[in-house]
């Protein structure tokens, strides 16, 4: 039995990701795509070979056991209430939310109409970070003490430099994979943060440079650099890294850094060739099998997601006090 | 002949030792050391004499070069400065802010020539960073990433370990990083910081420090004394016209790994960076120039007692979990 998938939005440019695994991935059947931007929704309909929807209403009274959500991320929390509301499993994009009251009200809409609510954390999946992750629970570098993570990226612009739309700027968009990672590999909760930003990247009303201080229950600590600092002509995307700091030794991981390099004289550039494995592929799957009734081992929650989100609320919350605050 | 004392023969006393016997018109014609057999065995390594005390010591040297740890710095450089001496004095210029201030105020009073030894300015890569952002090849610097460190440093008498002595690592060691954001950037207006300093786990340190600079710029520095993996520098600095880089774990001329010996352990992997004059001798001989010329050095007393500032309001900042302001 195929599990029967629709996306809302492809506001999100991880969308086309995620329609690519739904397509190649035996257990699903990708049934159509909703969005507020009808032609969008038909374009990308068309491109996948899949039912256009000419509303999120009639989507959702579809056959449709399951939806992506894939908009803005202001609007993540209105279309998980109602995809909760027509008892839809849902897999939704990062960060969660960009308010902790959304994010309480979707918490509550999934538990109370018995569906599941997943956040969009691919890093997760990583073969490289659950190696890390492995060693450190076997004690191979001691006691933990601190860790040192990046997740930059080259600037997305678009909607995601609308903080009336992306709810902020670079700290919105980047801190929450990694925070993330960190949550699940010391399986603690941040309880304290402190943050700066500033704009002198692209000089607009949103932060391009954003630096997070993390404290942990019993008192690991750990910086978390999620700028949008990665120039036009670097190599990739950007980066998801992670050290950890123990008292017997170091890890570090640079997850994408299995990678050809490319100087391209077509493109007049030098680029990164990625070969490792598909995470995005790896947690569809998984999102999959949770639907279809398997228990899920690795995917995040909605309360992951939230967690991971409210670090990044408090980020801005401390740039405005200009002091750490408790989280 | 310029004749130079050194005082202190650690590691840092041997490497300046090294960079004068290079200079054709210095001599190295005094040393200076409490444990009285390293400062024998040295003074018959480098042909120089062993001070029999301090008197003796002033009376063979135009130029003392302070190389003991930290927390002799000021005991040292007052007394050179008062037998009107020229000194370099090695990094951190002193323990506390009160120590840098009667350094400075004894440099003003007689007048003395003076420089802090931020070797860091004169290696070549963070040299050529400095000058194109100074050039604004890179734009507005947004952000700042500095990364050093290694293994736990092991000395003969052990005095990294002594935060009283040393400062741990956020005086010691990440004091190279937070003089160069200042020497580039400018001045610093808050600072909050982490460091492992204080929770004593033996012989092992760790900080991260976030710096807010007065332009608006961010700069987050990482010193490690927990990597067993060997010691590496590395940094970042994001502008709106571009990003520089630089590792030293991947930027390597020179890769030597020898085989271990038949019944010994594993072998070891050393990288380098070979060049015609080392940063040791690039500062040295900068200082030897003032000295002839009457020039001031590029490093003031001010830098140095800057420098310090910057690592107590980091150290506070680690030890009270608050903001500090500058």
């Amino acid at each position: 039995m195929k599990v029967k998938v629709g996306i809302m939005s492809f506001a999100h440019l991880h969308a086309d990701s995620y329609a690519h695994c739904l397509l190649t991935n035996p257990r699903a059947e990708f049934v159509g795509i909703a969005d507020h931007d009808r032609q969008r929704a038909q374009q990308k309909a068309q491109q996948y070979g899949v039912q256009a929807f000419d509303s999120y209403e009639s989507l959702l009274a579809s056959e449709v056991e399951a939806v992506i959500i894939c908009s803005e991320n202001v609007k993540h929390a209105p279309l998980a209430q109602m995809a909760a509301a027509a008892g839809k499993h849902i897999l939704c994009e990062k960060p969660l939310m960009t308010r902790m009251e959304d994010g309480q009200a979707m918490l509550a809409a999934a538990r109370g109409a018995g569906v599941q609510l997943f956040t969009a954390f691919p890093c997760r999946f990583s073969p490289a970070f659950q190696q890390l992750r492995a060693m450190v629970q076997a004690g191979e570098i001691g006691e933990l003490l601190a860790m040192r993570g990046t997740n930059r990226g080259v600037n997305p612009g678009g909607w995601f430099n609308d903080p009336e739309l992306a709810g902020g700027g670079a700290m919105m968009d980047h801190t929450v994979h990694v925070a993330d990672l960190m949550r699940l590999l010391t399986g603690k909760e941040v309880v304290e943060v402190y943050a700066e930003t500033n704009n002198l990247m692209y000089h607009g009303n949103f932060d391009d440079t954003a630096m997070l201080t993390l404290t942990f229950e019993g008192g690991i600590f750990a910086t978390l650099d999620s700028s949008w600092s990665r120039p036009r002509t670097f190599p990739t995307w950007g980066d998801v890294t992670l050290a950890v700091y123990g008292t017997r030794g170091v890890i570090e991981m640079d997850m994408f850094a299995q990678y050809l390099r490319h100087y391209d004289d077509r493109a007049g550039r030098i680029r990164q060739v990625f070969w490792g494995d598909n995470i995005d592929a790896l947690m569809v799957d998984e999102f999959l099998r949770a639907v279809a009734g398997e228990p899920a081992t690795t995917l995040a929650t909605g309360e992951d997601g939230y967690k991971a989100a409210a670090v990044a609320i408090a980020g801005y919350e401390s740039v405005r006090r200009g002091e750490p605050v408790r989280v | 002949m310029v004749k130079v004392g050194i005082v202190g023969l650690g590691t840092m006393g041997r490497q300046h030792a090294e960079a004068y016997r290079q200079m054709p018109d210095v001599q190295l014609s005094v040393v200076y050391d409490h444990h009285r057999d390293r400062a024998e065995a040295f003074a018959r390594e480098f042909g120089t004499a062993v001070a029999r005390d301090w008197d003796d010591f002033f009376n063979q040297c135009e130029i003392v070069d302070i190389c003991t740890p930290t927390y002799r710095h000021t005991e040292y450089a007052l007394a050179a400065i008062q037998a009107g001496k020229a000194v370099v004095c090695e990094k951190p210029l002193a323990r506390t802010i009160e120590e840098c201030e009667q350094i400075v105020e004894a440099v003003h009073r007689h007048s003395a020539l003076f420089m802090p030894a931020h070797v860091l300015r004169f290696f070549p890569e963070y040299r050529t960073a400095h000058q194109m952002v100074k050039a604004g090849t890179l734009g507005t610097v947004a952000a700042v990433r500095m990364r050093r460190g290694g293994d736990f440093p092991r000395t003969k008498s052990d005095w990294y370990a002594d935060y009283e002595k040393s400062g741990g690592i956020i005086m010691d060691l990440i004091i190279h990083d937070l003089d160069w954001v200042r020497w580039t950037l400018g001045e610093v207006e808050r600072v909050y910081a982490k460091s492992l300093t204080f929770r004593q786990v033996e012989h092992l340190d760790y900080t991260l420090v976030t710096l807010r600079l007065r332009n608006g710029a961010v700069a987050h520095i990482e010193g490690t004394w927990c990597d067993p993996g060997g010691f590496r520098v590395a940094f970042e600095i994001c502008g709106d016209a571009g990003m520089l880089e630089y590792d030293s774990a991947q930027m390597v001329a020179l890769r030597i790994a020898r085989r271990a010996e038949e019944g010994q352990g594993g072998g070891v992997e050393v990288p380098e960076s070979p060049a015609v004059a080392n940063p040791y001798y690039l500062e040295l001989r900068h200082f030897i120039e003032c000295y002839r010329t009457g020039q001031q050095p590029e490093i003031t007393v001010e830098d140095g007692m800057e420098a310090v500032r910057l690592t107590l309001a980091a150290i506070e900042s680690a030890r009270t979990g608050q903001v500090i302001r500058l």
